[in-house]
């Protein structure tokens, strides 16, 4: 095949197309899997799919997660994703994490057209939701489920999506946003007259305007400004003071010294003010909760592992729900299944893969006779195990629990220190300037302490903290790296140490850099090998077919001799691929960590193929920049480092043969010795270290993928992304702390109006919206700023 | 110059025209999700054409 065939991409995934690429209907297709999906569109009339985005399918991956399709038809597990079901008419909710442009939702909108029996189909893009209607007697849930398996788009049905907390935006907040910019706009109208020094001489005009003032600043007050009061009452329940106090302060001083100005005709009163102080905060409440919903950082357990098993019962295999798991029953695990429970193998032969341990991908093999541990992963044919524990006393719980079991330390967060001495020095400000007139002129106490408190109203910080980590998210996000929300920012900024697992995080999950050693092999040769690696389920043999090009010969009598390779004939060549002793090598001592794959062709024994784990790009220069300003750590559960990883980091730094307890302890220890910590890891292996540290990391190759306690998702290929997140942080905490100047700035001058007495409504109505604009202007480019200088 | 309050309650009732079809459009959920409406004006559009093109050009 020719070199241009690189060139070519699949016109449903996108993806290039690799040897075994397909033609057809006029497009490329890289996989049966696409051109399937195409024939299907194409039937259903639904070609607009390639209309709208350039290739926008999903290359349909194998994944053994969640629950398989069979058990759909249990009629528990059907309840627990029914939403409605009545009338034979049945409503479903998943989580389609691959949807991600107008193709994939006009595409899952039309779902009707597919599958007459579905009746609508509704797509909510921001938390990756798609609702289907449909009659239950023409399609079953696992019917469903299967459709949407077969164009690309299989839910998610790890989780339970009835149970999940409600994401992103309430619409309360845009209520009260909306309240407050109306309110906000119209009483600045009714202020107009007053400030520009119209004939204000009609005493009827005058009280006119005044009294609507009053009336539009009632919705700002109990409709708008509830969730300060509700957040400062908290506080104060809880003995803490946060920002939200000396905010409901404010208000209520706003609204209190209004009122009386108002009644005692002293002045038009700061209506004005309030509703703009309130609709400024509530911008800035916006922007914040503006973050990644579709995003998921708190899976547990249970999501991992399957909701039921086969299970035989006399002659029936019923699945049944791995909690109800009891010793003694036989389960039945098929290829890319995970043992959800400790069990002892009596059929079959298990090629456990115990990378959600270990992080090693590489299959064990075990014969019957010998213990499976729950959360092995079954790669091959059909086994039966015998249960030897519950699911509640597998060691897997129980490890899972012991990892888990730690508290991360608590780190201030920035605004509530700030708060805290604010509000200390408003109140003191407030008595003192109080204390004075009550000595000269007591008619003067009222007023003054409440312009005091008016003008000391932490408009501009309460907005400075939002809008600056509000900025750092989105642009990291724009550089792969999801944050869960605005307090990983700030803790983001006072990480010291940053601790590496290895396996799917500096590594590749299960892409390997194949070298040759031996003589030279030809290219009909290395089609020969390819052709019989594709007969094999290992993950060596399969990295070595997608290593090597060349045209596929048919391979006839092919023998897998589990553990040692897989042989079989060839055109007409027997041909070995396998162990060295399966291949007549001589012994070779594993260095590197690197493994091999032997051949022998026609009897004579040639070389070996050395697999190396690929190292994700920028690996070794990443770890270099974060060692100038952090302390760097390796944990590995394996017990050799490859070469291209050991190459990164120095001795000390690597700890192997770790267990995910062990990885926690290690966590642990290293913030006994008073280190901030960021853990990147899988999420798989160490899910108890990206808990315990100050900051954990998922590494992860898409952003569907499972993120178990983590703070953060980066995406694999973007890891020279996290020294600049971390630089990025501390610049934020840095214009944070130059923004509080700018804004106790204008506090000053306010309070130097306020304390004398001459606090005008004017002068509160053009103070504070300039303190935060300017605020809100600073940090915006500030952080522009902080991004575009590298270094 | 009373007539000013006249005109004030008419453009209030103008405002709050609009502000009540604000808080229906956000209780009618228009504000959860602002991607897929944009991709569902499409759908009319391409179904006429789908039904007189596509179709016969696929049996």
């Amino acid at each position: 095949m020719s070199s241009s065939v690189d060139t070519l991409v699949c016109y449903h995934c996108g993806d290039p197309c690799k040897e075994e690429h397909l033609h057809a209907h006029g497009h490329e297709f890289c996989c049966p899997g696409c051109k399937a999906v195409y024939e299907l569109l194409q039937e259903s009339g639904l070609c607009d799919y390639y209309a709208l985005s350039e290739q926008p399918g999903v290359k349909e991956k194998g994944s053994g997660e969640g629950v398989r399709e069979d058990l759909l038809d249990l009629p528990e597990v059907r309840a627990r994703f029914l939403e409605f079901s009545e009338g034979g008419i049945g409503r479903v909710t998943f989580r389609v994490p691959q949807m991600h442009c107008a193709s994939c939702i006009w595409l899952l909108e039309n779902l009707h057209r597919v599958e007459p029996a579905i009746l609508r189909s509704r797509v909510r893009f921001p938390t990756r939701q798609l609702t289907v209607t449909f009659r239950e007697e023409g399609l079953s849930l696992r019917g469903l489920v299967a459709l949407l398996k077969r164009i690309g788009y299989g839910p998610d049905l790890s989780t339970d999506p009835k149970h999940e907390a409600p994401v992103g935006i309430p619409r309360s907040l845009y209520i009260q946003l909306g309240v407050a910019g109306f309110c906000f706009g119209n009483i600045m109208l009714f202020s107009f007259p007053e400030y520009l020094g119209a004939d204000t001489s009609d005493l009827f005009l005058k009280r006119g305007f005044q009294f609507l003032s009053f009336l539009f600043s009632l919705p700002v007050l109990f409709v708008s400004s509830t969730s300060f009061f509700v957040s400062a009452w908290k506080g104060l329940r809880a003995h803490t003071i946060n920002i939200d106090q000396p905010i409901a302060l404010g208000i209520v001083a706003l609204f209190a010294r209004s009122v009386v100005d108002v009644l005692t005709e002293a002045g038009p009163g700061y209506f004005d003010s309030l509703a703009g102080l309130i609709f400024f905060l509530l911008i800035g409440r916006w922007y914040q909760a503006h973050t990644y919903r579709a995003l998921r950082f708190d899976r547990g357990l249970d999501d991992l592992l399957p909701l039921a098993v086969l299970c035989k019962r006399g002659d029936e295999e019923v699945p049944v729900p791995v909690s109800e798991l009891r010793p003694g029953d036989r389960i039945l695990i098929r290829d890319q299944e995970m043992v959800p429970v400790d069990a002892m193998l009596q059929e079959g032969t298990g090629h456990v893969d115990y990378s959600f341990i270990t992080g090693e991908p590489l299959p064990l093999r075990r014969m019957p006779g010998e213990v499976i541990r729950a959360g092995g992963r079954q790669r091959g044919g059909l086994i039966e195990l015998e249960v030897l524990r519950g699911f509640q006393d597998s060691g897997l719980k129980r490890m899972w629990e012991e990892q888990m079991h730690g508290e991360r330390p608590l780190m201030p967060r920035l605004i509530d220190g700030v708060a805290r001495r604010f509000t200390v020095v408003v109140l003191l400000i407030a008595t003192g300037a109080g204390l004075y007139w009550w000595g000269h002129d007591s008619s003067q106490v009222w007023p003054v302490v409440t312009a005091v408190l008016i003008v000391a109203c932490p408009c501009a910080l309460a907005l400075s903290m939002p809008f600056t980590y509000g900025h750092a998210i989105r642009i990291l996000s724009s550089r792969g790296l999801f944050l869960r929300d605005a307090e990983v920012v700030e803790r983001l900024a006072h990480i010291d140490t940053v601790v590496f697992d290895k396996t799917g995080t500096l590594t590749e999950r299960e892409a390997y850099d194949v070298r040759w050693e031996g003589k030279e092999l030809s290219p009909y040769e290395q089609a020969l090998v390819a052709s019989l690696g594709r007969h094999s389920v290992h993950p060596l043999s399969q990295a070595l077919v997608s290593a090597l090009r060349g045209s596929v010969v048919p391979a006839v009598d092919v023998h897998e001799h589990v553990g040692r390779g897989v042989e079989g004939l060839v055109d007409g060549t027997s041909v070995r691929i396998g162990s060295s002793a399966f291949c007549g090598g001589p012994e070779q001592a594993v260095k590197n960590g690197d493994a091999r794959v032997h051949v022998r062709i026609n009897g004579t024994w040639r070389g070996a193929f050395a697999m190396r784990k690929r190292a994700r790009s920028d690996m070794s220069t990443t770890v270099g920049m974060l060692r100038r300003q952090h302390e760097v750590h390796l944990l590995t559960g394996d017990v050799a480092v490859d070469a291209t990883v050991a190459q990164a980091f120095r001795d000390p730094e690597i700890h192997i043969g770790q267990d995910p307890v062990d990885k926690t302890r290690c966590i642990r220890s290293l913030q006994a010795m008073g280190r901030r910590v960021l853990m990147a890891g899988d999420g798989l292996n160490d899910a108890g270290a990206l808990q315990q540290s100050d900051v954990g990391v998922t590494v992860s190759e898409s952003s569907a993928s499972l993120a178990p306690s983590s703070d953060a998702i980066l995406r694999g290929d973007e890891l020279a992304t996290l020294p600049h997140a971390m630089r990025l942080a501390r610049r934020a905490r840095r214009i944070v702390f130059a923004s509080l100047g700018i804004s106790f700035l204008y506090n000053v001058v306010g309070v130097s109006f306020a304390v004398s007495g001459h606090l005008t409504p004017l002068v509160a109505a053009i103070l504070m919206p300039l303190s935060s604009a300017s605020v809100v202007g600073f940090v915006t480019v500030a952080m522009l700023l902080a991004d575009s200088r590298r270094n | 110059m009373a007539v000013i309050f006249l005109l004030i309650a008419a453009s209030t009732l103008v405002a709050g025209v609009f502000l009540a079809a604000f808080l229906w459009a956000v209780r009618s959920g228009q504000f959860d999700d602002d991607r897929s409406p944009a991709v569902r004006m499409l759908d009319g559009l391409s179904h006429d054409q789908h039904h007189s093109t596509d179709k016969p050009t696929d049996r």
